[in-house]
């Protein structure tokens, strides 16, 4: 489908490659409470509330870029010279 | 990925997602409130609390009973109920008859120490909440309909996975192109929020599906397992006297060693046969506290009849109930759940929205071509 040369290997590596890990952190997660007790629940917090935390990083990053430097035109950035 | 192929993903997702849409957002709407059901009950003065004790002797399960019946006569009990995480409250079911309906059942906490009744259990908004999340008010049906609509979620999300790869591969992760319109910026928010949850909504959704084949699956139960461990009382008539059951309690923890009592089942109930008690014992660790041992036990001698473990399903059935309740990981995990559901609200509200602004933008172009093609002379 699209592992047909190391490039597209990349290019799918680099798509997936952080959904993958969230997605296994939310597994290893999931099933850690279930299965270690206590410390479980430690990593469960960590991994499962990792794809949140990702949300809330876009978010801070998103707002921050909106509030910092004035756009040019429409939606550029502005020039400083 | 081909064009083709795309469109054909980009069918399977839409559809899939917008049939399943106002069902989901019912679901992920009343599923909020449900992740802090014990809190609110707590907070609106519906849980009740168990009393302050010098001494930790536990009343005997024959005083339990004894207080249930005596709060509710004419009834008779179906069940009662230890809770692994409140141990000073002991949960008594009762009902018309024992095999009545499951919305005639009056639910009751006593105190696990003086047996003194609490109050009611399972009373107040948050079992209207529950209702509408379980089968919408419609029974089995509802459950079933639910339960369909959760698979309708699990296969959008696959497409949804799929579809990931033409739309962001020219991106880097967690890209959001704010100098584009308003419905790129929600398709980016879209597929990010949709990928990284990808995971928590495909477990809850589809131990969800399971939740909704529980009466099924404990009716397979009852015709195979259960009939055949009750198969040497074939045509024995229903118990004419009940066994202490203090004597059934002392027997079945006998008969399961290093396990404790999570609920026992009066005869002729839905989880036994008509002549026996089944204790259902619970282990102690995180995992084993979840799956459930039956022990059968005579109904007029307490005798345990037989013993053995819950079939796959069952135990499948057990195990995906903390995976979609999220109830298994203290107060911070439930909160991430909250915050996962309000995550998936947002996902398909912005589907829902990247739909109707595809319409829009799509109807000027047609009722264009329309107006080029009625202008063209005959």
């Amino acid at each position: 489908m699209m592992h047909g040369s190391p490039d597209s290997s990349r290019l799918w590596i680099r798509v997936f490659a952080a959904p993958v890990l969230l997605a296994a952190a939310t597994i290893t997660g999931l099933l850690a409470a279930l299965l270690w007790g206590a410390v479980g629940q430690y990593v469960a917090w960590v991994t499962v509330g990792a794809p949140v935390l990702v949300a809330i990083w876009t978010l801070l990053r998103h707002s921050l870029d909106k509030g910092g430097l004035p756009k040019s035109g429409r939606h550029g950035r502005a020039s400083l010279d | 990925m081909k064009a083709r192929t795309v469109r054909l993903w980009s069918v399977v997702h839409t559809w899939t997602s917008l049939i399943s849409t106002v069902f989901l957002l019912l679901l992920c709407l009343t599923g909020l409130p449900l992740v802090f059901h014990h809190e609110i009950d707590q907070l609106l003065g519906y849980a009740p609390q168990p009393e302050a004790h010098a001494s930790a002797a536990h009343a005997t399960t024959q005083q339990v009973a004894d207080a249930a019946l005596a709060a509710d006569p004419g009834r008779v009990l179906q069940y009662i109920s230890w809770d692994k995480y409140e141990p000073g409250i002991v949960t008594a079911f009762t009902n018309s008859t024992v095999d009545g309906l499951p919305d005639n059942t009056t639910v009751r906490a006593f105190d696990a120490v003086s047996a003194k009744l609490l109050g009611p259990v399972g009373v107040g908004p948050m079992l209207i909440v529950l209702k509408l999340h379980t089968d919408m008010f419609a029974g089995q049906a509802g459950k079933l309909f639910l339960g369909a609509m959760g698979l309708l979620f699990a296969v959008a999300i696959v497409s949804g996975v799929v579809l990931y790869w033409p739309f962001t591969r020219r991106l880097r992760f967690a890209t959001i192109r704010d100098r584009a319109s308003r419905r790129v910026v929600w398709l980016d928010w879209h597929n990010l929020i949709g990928v990284v949850t990808v995971a928590w909504a495909l477990v809850v959704g589809l131990t969800g599906v399971v939740n909704t084949w529980a009466e099924l699956m404990l009716n397979q139960w009852k015709a195979t397992e259960l009939a055949s461990m009750v198969a040497p009382y074939a045509g024995k008539p229903p118990p004419s006297h009940l066994a202490s059951l203090d004597g059934v309690v002392a027997r079945a923890k006998t008969a399961a060693p290093g396990m404790e009592i999570a609920f026992i089942a009066f005869p002729g109930t839905p989880f036994t046969s008509s002549h026996h008690f089944a204790a259902f014992m619970r282990g102690d660790t995180a995992l084993t506290s979840r799956l459930l041992k039956p022990v059968l036990l005579d109904g007029e001698t307490g005798e345990v009849a037989d013993s053995r473990a819950l079939p796959v399903y069952l135990q499948a059935l057990l195990i995906s109930q903390p995976l979609h309740f999220g109830d298994y990981g203290g107060v911070p995990l439930k909160v991430i759940w909250a915050a996962l559901d309000l995550l998936t609200i947002v996902v398909i509200g912005s589907g829902l929205y990247l739909w109707l602004a595809r319409r829009r933008k799509r109807a000027p172009v047609r009722s264009g071509a329309f107006a080029r093609r009625a202008s063209v002379p005959s």
